[in-house]
Parts: structure tokens; C-alpha cells; sequence
């Protein structure tokens, strides 16, 4: 289920860790194991993580679904992680998210009928300095405004 | 830890250093409300109800979570701590659905309590509330997850008690659930105590689902009796019936937990095959016939068929009562027969008695090291498990001698796979590699024995041990050399300075052996019962289809025609029609007053908290009377209590041991036919929810690669009925049945 690639890249975060406690790189494990399996996670990944680092499935489960990093329904090619907690709620969050829901033709957790673009609201992601603010695979955009969108949409094209 | 005084709501209290609030209130019958806090399991401090006001502190403080501290001043019930706790209820009984009236929980659900105390009557909260959409999780416990208040006692409960890790609580905020990992069901042996442990009905118990209100049960304090340990449990009916069975606190004993085998037992009492009237076979027909004229056949039929007393034969159960036991003995010891024997699982009887355990059960939790001996201990005796767990959490080391790899809920540190014909020379292996350790003399029957680095490994660690305990399980009772084995485990434990636990006992034995349910010297034992020589058998809660370790000739002697069978029974099946000539109903567990002795020797006695269901009657009265029609001497019992104050008078039968050495040819495959923990006792059998959940279905046979190629079958076939599981973790030349099935025999 997990390729030799990404067991030696899981090992490197396990060795930063006392031995025993594997289960401490079990993040890093499911973003690497993500990562191979196009942006998203199964349950058969959930139980090869569990078996590869020692510990319950439902415990590697619970890291999974708590932290928004981590897909577990079908992704576009780029997904648009929008945050929408406090700072960037207040400089028009919402309205940009619903900008994006009608010119994208969907909702939040929906894929574009071309699986180009997917967008998710998230949790802070630290930047509140620049929100309303988004992530698009390892880019932040800060200080967007519905230009700015258009814009970037263009680029992922 | 030292000791200091706090005060509590202006009461000057005695408390340690370390403990928390709601330990020294609790302790001081002083309430404070809580969902998430449980003495025996971690604090978590995240249901956030038992805030109270300490002084000094500028928010109320969680009580479970705090720890005292000198002069602390606590209150629990003034306007802040109130304020606290309202604020913290409101928000609970947000998205807690008003279901109440169709909640089994109803009546004894701590959120109700609280909310009558704490909530208020109106809420503010005008938006929709939550709905989780619920996740089977098995036929033992039922899911509402919309009730849940996300106290993570059941996951806590998973984590710390049951040693499985199943429920967890995935997503967050608002999105939280409590949920099992996909759907299997749940896999652990005392999964029920987390009905016990939620504190709403969230969790509750399936079988009992909608059969009754809690305030309409008749609740009674009885004992379970599928093992060693005599758990404490209530029973609750409803209408003559027992709807549900819960745990009751005994630290020394259960703690406060159950396993799943005495909490859903219950419904087998109710099945469809109770034997509710007594029924003679008269030219091969049966025939409905009322107590006096079935008592009457029985006497004749005794008289008639058995020439001279030794004639008779008596056989039973593990899992009768002590009172049972002990008038069945007297009546046949007083007829003149002392063909009595309960061991009707062992297939080597040749050891005067069971070798007697030298540990308690609360003594095991502080154990430094184990070496387990033919035991699945987690699913056989669940709650000594728990105890062995319990002091492998604290550091103890676990070796184990099994004939196939277990999982247990616990790490092992060596598993030694060994063949039952293996055991006594592996057993021999490590004897000898103690007394070279030692420098004590070796034996000279083991002078050609050549211990190997795994038997080094397990002697080294009993010699390192303190205060280790051997366990010997269940699986050597099938053992053609068990009284070998068992011999050489008490001469291991002997130079080892080591403490036994004997697991091979199981259900009420200690009471068969207490009242000397055995032969002594003269009398026939349940193996050579089975021969000409015996024309009478009376069976006490004997089930003919998976009891006997040797069914086929049990099955040929009782079917023979100048023998009587007499049948005391709860419940019929085709082969007892077979075999028995009358069927005596008899009552069942909780439905007649008896008494239980336990792994520690404990007596405890429990009354009925049932009636037995139609014309059947307590065990105890129908021997009473038999043996009056016998116009035997000394039965002029009133009530139980009598028989079971004579009972205790007796003195119990010591273990004796021959120097056996058995030669066993160890080429050839053997088969262990092992039954799954819930198929061990008439009761449990019969018990539905029990067999549907995932150990109730348990049916395998395990087999290794080689001696799958051997016994030239694959793993789509069968062996013996059984669907072949083919394993590395399997011993050699080998087949291990874990079965609810009744027992086959090879070529039969």
C-alpha cells in the first residue's frame, strides 16, 4: 500500500522521534502517503499508516479528520484552501468563498466538472496579516480581493 | 505523600497531597456533577461540568483536574460554582436531542439527573441542532450518536481497560464524533462496560433496547458464573424475566467492570429450547408427564437398571452450584456408588485434583512477570486478564507457551509456539535449563533433554522474576498429558520460588472440588464411567452435543439399552432426546439461590432473582427429593443455606500427584478443539446477541502451511466442519479448532 519511497521518507520523520514513539511522525506519514495517492486518503491508507507506525487505526483516523490538510473526498488538480476564521471572516472571507462557488460552479468540498479546481474552507492558517488570505498547494494569497481571484484562477489554467 | 487539610464548602477535610477535588468530595458524600470523570479511568477535564469555585483562583476550576492543595477552599455550591456549572450545562443540552421518553437510558442517565439539577427549562438555542448518523457497531451494544456529549469515557475505556483501541473521536468542533474506525463491530471481550460507562444514551445495551424502563425492573445482587472470578453483577427483570444484567462494584473482585459472557448471557434463559415440563421415554416416544409421575419413572428406572449402587454414575458441568454439587455427591455417595466426576472436559484425569493456585486475584495485578501455559487468557478468564494487563502496564513481562499466537491486549515479550503433544517435552527443556541455572541436581529423566536459547530466555526470566506467577489455561485440559504437565509446572514453580495461577479450571469447579465431585480412590472417573459396568447416569446441566471430550462414547454408552440416563437439564436438543430416558427441567442461572466460589476461594452466595420458567425447579430441591424416593438418610433440607452451610463443613480433596511420564509420539498431527469463549456454558450458547458479535462467531481452524500440505487440505476447505485458516502463527503438525461448534471428531 505504501511504496519503498515513501516508507524511506516516513523513516526519516520516525528517527526524529524517541524510539516507541513512531506514532509521533504519523502527520508527516499521512501527507507523504497523501501526496502519492493524488491529494487524497482511503481507508486502506488510514490502516497502512496504522500498521507502518504501530498504532490503532482509529487513532491515526482521528489526526486525520481533525486536521484540514488532509482530503478524503476527491480533490482538483489545485485545491483552493480558503481560510475563513476571524481575521479573514472580517476583511470579507465569505463573500470571496461565494465569488468563488458561483464562478467555479461549486460548492465548498466540490471539484470542478474539469478537476482542475477544488476549494475548501479551512481553519487559520497563520497569515492573518493578509487575509482575507488563501493557500494553493505550497502559495499563499494574501490580501485577495475578486480581481486578485480572477486572476489567480487564470494562472492555474 | 503527606497528608493536608482543605476545606470543602466550609467542612475541614483530610486530604493527600496530589489528589484531586472531586476524589476528597466524592469521598465526603459532598456532589459534585460530572460526565467525563470516572474514578477508574485518566482525567480528560473536557465535559467541564464539575467547575467549581476555588478560592483565590479567578474562574471556577475543574474539580477532576485540580489537585488539592493546603488550606485550599472549595466550594462546590455557591453563585460562581453554580453559574459555572448552569453556563456548562446549557451548552451540553445544546445538541443533546429531547428523546428521553424513547431513550433506554431514561431513568438512570446521569445527563438527565444533572439537567433536572442544573438545566434550565427553557433553552435559548433556536438553531438546528446536531445529527450524527450512527455507525453499527456490532450486536452487543447500540449507538445513538446524536446523544453524545463527547465525554470520551468509552474511548478511554477502550484505550486504558479493554486494551483495544476501537472508539475515537474524529473531526472537530462542531463536527465531532464518537466512532468506532469503519464498521467491524467491536472486537473487545468487555466491550459492554462502556454502556455502563456512558453517562447518556449514546451507548446502549441492543439486546435490552425498548424490553423495559429501568424504575420497572426488579433489581437483585447475584454472582456470575462463567468463570473463575465470580464477577459481582445486578440482575434486572421485568415480568419474571431477566431483561439485563449489569455490573456491581467489588474492587477485590470485578472492580467495577464486567465481561461481555456474564453481561449478555441473560438471553439464553429465555431461548426456545427450555426444558418447562418433565418429560419419560416410554418405547422410544417422549411424553409430557407431571413432576410426581416423572420422579416416579426416574426411581424405578434407577432401581430397575442398576443391579448394585456402583452402577450409577453421576457426571455435571463446570458451571452447577456448590449446593448442587454437593447434594448430587451425597446422594451418590449415600446410594453407594462414587462414580461422581465434574471434569468431563479433561481427557486425562489420572491427578487426584486440580493443582491449587497460590496467588489472588488482586496479588496478580502486582506481579512482576508471567509465563502463560496453553491460555487465550483474554478471552477464557477476562478479568484476571485484565488484572495480568494491569501489571504489564506497570512493567511486568509476559512470556507465553501456546500452541498458537494470541492476541492479546497486552505485549508479550517471547511467544513460544508449541504443539500439545510439545508442551512436556518444551516444559521438560525448561525444567532442566533451571537446574543448570541453579546448580540444582538434574533429574535423570532429563538427563537427554537439550534446553535451546528460547527455553534459556524463559528460564532466565523466571529466575529473574520476584514475585511471577505461572498461569496455566484452559487448552491443557485437552491434553492426553495435562497431569504431567501440570506436575512439572508445580516442580518449575517450586525451584523458581514462583506463585500459580491455575486457569483450567473454570466456571463454579472450585465448588465441585470444595464438595469432592470427584471419585476418590474406588470410584469411576468421567472417562471410565463410559464402559458396561455403569447402567445408571444422571447428568446435572450436562449438554451431550458439546460437553463431553470424548462425545462418541458417551454418545454409545448412553444409547445402549439397558441404560438409564436421567437428564437434570434447562434445556433439551436433539441428542439429549437421544440419549436421556427422563428429563428433569431444572432451573438455570439466576433462577434458583446457590453459591459460587471463586479463583481466590472466595464463597459467595446469591438467591434467585427470578423464577424458574414452567414446571422447572431449582437443581437442589429435585436431588433433595430423588434422594428421599431413594429412601436415602440425611436430606431433610429446608432451604438451600442448609445444604450449603454442610457443604463448607466438608473438607476439600488435595491434590495428589503420580510421577507420570507419559511417552507421546510427537510426529503425528493433533487436533485441539477448543471452544470460543461464548459457546462454553448451556446459557451463553443460546445467548443471541452474544453469538452475533464478533467473538460469539469465532470458527476456525487454525493450521500451518506444512501441515495444511500434510493433511492435504487448503484454505477453502473445511476440517472437521471448521473453514481452515491457514497461518504462520500456528505450531506445527498441528490443528487448532477455535470453534462455536460442537465438537467433531477426526474420521467421525
Amino acid at each position: 500500500m505504501i511504496s519503498n519511497e515513501a516508507k524511506k521518507e516516513i523513516d526519516i520523520w520516525v528517527s526524529k522521534y524517541p524510539k516507541g514513539r513512531e506514532s509521533s511522525a504519523v502527520m508527516q506519514a499521512l501527507t507523504i502517503v497523501q501526496k502519492e495517492n493524488s491529494g487524497i486518503l482511503n481507508s486502506d491508507l488510514i490502516y497502512a499508516v496504522a500498521d507502518y507506525l504501530k498504532m490503532p487505526a482509529i487513532s491515526v483516523q482521528e489526526v486525520a479528520t481533525f486536521y484540514e490538510n488532509y482530503n478524503h473526498k476527491p480533490v482538483g488538480k489545485h485545491v483552493v484552501r480558503f481560510c475563513h476564521n476571524i481575521s479573514c471572516m472580517l476583511n470579507g472571507s465569505d463573500d470571496l468563498i461565494s465569488y468563488l462557488e458561483n464562478k467555479l460552479e461549486v460548492k465548498t468540498g466540490e471539484v470542478t466538472k474539469d478537476g482542475l479546481v477544488s476549494v475548501r474552507k479551512v481553519e487559520c492558517l497563520g497569515a492573518c496579516v493578509g487575509g482575507p488570505m488563501c493557500q494553493i498547494g505550497d502559495q499563499y494569497y494574501e490580501n485577495l480581493t475578486t480581481d486578485k481571484l480572477d486572476k489567480i484562477l487564470e494562472e492555474l489554467k | 505523600m503527606s497528608e493536608i487539610e482543605i476545606e470543602i464548602d466550609g467542612n475541614l477535610v483530610k486530604a493527600k497531597q496530589g489528589d484531586s477535588i472531586i476524589k476528597i468530595a466524592d469521598r465526603e458524600g459532598i456532589e459534585v456533577p460530572r460526565f467525563c470523570y470516572h474514578k477508574k479511568l485518566s482525567v480528560a477535564a473536557n465535559c467541564r461540568m464539575c467547575l467549581v469555585d476555588v478560592e483565590g483562583a479567578p474562574k471556577a476550576q475543574p474539580a477532576c483536574s485540580t489537585p488539592v492543595a493546603n488550606g485550599m477552599k472549595v466550594h462546590t455550591k455557591n453563585d460562581k460554582a453554580k453559574f459555572a456549572q448552569k453556563a456548562v450545562m446549557e451548552f451540553l443540552l445544546i445538541n443533546h436531542p429531547l428523546d428521553c421518553p424513547i431513550c433506554d437510558q431514561g431513568g438512570e442517565c446521569e445527563l438527565q439527573d444533572v439537567a433536572m439539577e442544573y438545566g434550565s427549562d427553557v433553552s435559548k438555542f433556536n438553531e438546528g441542532k446536531r445529527i450524527v448518523p450512527d455507525k453499527g457497531i456490532g450486536a452487543l451494544i447500540q449507538t445513538d450518536m446524536t446523544r453524545c456529549i463527547h465525554c470520551t469515557r468509552c474511548v478511554r475505556f477502550g484505550a486504558e481497560v479493554a486494551g483495544i483501541v476501537e472508539m475515537g473521536g474524529t473531526g472537530r468542533g462542531e463536527g465531532v464524533k464518537i466512532e468506532p474506525f469503519l464498521t467491524e463491530g467491536i472486537q473487545s471481550e468487555l466491550s459492554g462496560n462502556m454502556i455502563d460507562v456512558c453517562p447518556v444514551g449514546a451507548l446502549t445495551s441492543k439486546p435490552f433496547r425498548y424490553e423495559a424502563r429501568t424504575w420497572q425492573m426488579n433489581a437483585v445482587p447475584s454472582v456470575a458464573r462463567h468463570d473463575l472470578v465470580g464477577s459481582n453483577i445486578i440482575t434486572q427483570s421485568y415480568r419474571g424475566k431477566v431483561k439485563r444484567v449489569v455490573a456491581r462494584d467489588n474492587d477485590s473482585i470485578n472492580e467495577t467492570w464486567i465481561s461481555d459472557r456474564d453481561r449478555f448471557s441473560y438471553e439464553g434463559l429465555s431461548h426456545e429450547s427450555r426444558a418447562l415440563k418433565p418429560k419419560v421415554k416410554i418405547d422410544g416416544e417422549w411424553q409430557e408427564v407431571e413432576w410426581q409421575e416423572a420422579l416416579d419413572f426416574t426411581i424405578d428406572g434407577i432401581k430397575n437398571n442398576a443391579k448394585n449402587p456402583e452402577q450409577l454414575g453421576v457426571l455435571a458441568s463446570k458451571y452447577s452450584s456448590l449446593e448442587e454439587y454437593f447434594l448430587m455427591q451425597k446422594l451418590a455417595r449415600s446410594f453407594g456408588s462414587d462414580n461422581i466426576d465434574f471434569r468431563i472436559d479433561q481427557s486425562d484425569l489420572s491427578d487426584g485434583g486440580s493443582l491449587e493456585s497460590s496467588i489472588t486475584l488482586s496479588e496478580i495485578e502486582s506481579i512482576d512477570h508471567a509465563l502463560i501455559v496453553g491460555s487465550y487468557t483474554r478471552l477464557e478468564q477476562p478479568m484476571i486478564n485484565h488484572r495480568i494487563r494491569k501489571a504489564v502496564l506497570n512493567g511486568a513481562s509476559v512470556n507465553t507457551i501456546n500452541s498458537k499466537q494470541f492476541d492479546f491486549n497486552f505485549n508479550t515479550e517471547l511467544d513460544l509456539l508449541s504443539a500439545p503433544q510439545k508442551i512436556l517435552s518444551t516444559l521438560h527443556a525448561i525444567l532442566k535449563s533451571l537446574h543448570l541455572k541453579i546448580g540444582t541436581d538434574v533429574p535423570k529423566y532429563l538427563s537427554k533433554v537439550i534446553p535451546d536459547d528460547v527455553h534459556n530466555k524463559i528460564a532466565d526470566d523466571l529466575i529473574a522474576s520476584k514475585n511471577g506467577v505461572i498461569v496455566l489455561g484452559e487448552h491443557l485440559n485437552s491434553n492426553p498429558s495435562s497431569s504431567a504437565i501440570t506436575n512439572l509446572i508445580f516442580q518449575i514453580a517450586q525451584i523458581t520460588d514462583l506463585k500459580i495461577a491455575n486457569l483450567m479450571l473454570s466456571g463454579n469447579s472450585h465448588a465441585a472440588e470444595r464438595v469432592g465431585f470427584m471419585p476418590t480412590k474406588n470410584g469411576m472417573n468421567a472417562i471410565s464411567m463410559f464402559n458396561e459396568n455403569t447402567r445408571v447416569f444422571m447428568l446435572m446441566d450436562v449438554d451431550c452435543d458439546y460437553d463431553f471430550i470424548n462425545l462418541q462414547s458417551a454418545a454409545d454408552c448412553f444409547n445402549n439399552e439397558d441404560v438409564f440416563v436421567v437428564s437434570m437439564s434447562s434445556f433439551e436438543n436433539e441428542s439429549l432426546h437421544t440419549n436421556a430416558n427422563v428429563i428433569l427441567p431444572m432451573a438455570s442461572y439466576y433462577e434458583a439461590s446457590g453459591t459460587h466460589i471463586n479463583f481466590d476461594g472466595l464463597v459467595q452466595s446469591f438467591s434467585a432473582s427470578v423464577k424458574s420458567p414452567g414446571d422447572s425447579k431449582p437443581g437442589w430441591k429435585i436431588i433433595k427429593v430423588l434422594a428421599d424416593l431413594l429412601e436415602l438418610e440425611g436430606f431433610d433440607y429446608i432451604n438451600s443455606t442448609q445444604v450449603k452451610d454442610e457443604a463448607l463443613q466438608s473438607s476439600k480433596l488435595k491434590s495428589s500427584f503420580d510421577d507420570v511420564n507419559a511417552e507421546i509420539d510427537d510426529s503425528q498431527i493433533t487436533t485441539h478443539w477448543q471452544y470460543a469463549p461464548y459457546a462454553t456454558d448451556s446459557v451463553s450458547r443460546r445467548a443471541k446477541a452474544l453469538q452475533e458479535s464478533n467473538i460469539g462467531m469465532i470458527n476456525s481452524a487454525f493450521v500451518s502451511k506444512s501441515t495444511a500440505k500434510r493433511l492435504d487440505i487448503n484454505g477453502d476447505d473445511l476440517y472437521l466442519g471448521v473453514p481452515v485458516s491457514i497461518t504462520d502463527a500456528v505450531a506445527e503438525d498441528y490443528v487448532f479448532v477455535h470453534t462455536n461448534q460442537a465438537r467433531r471428531v477426526e474420521g467421525g
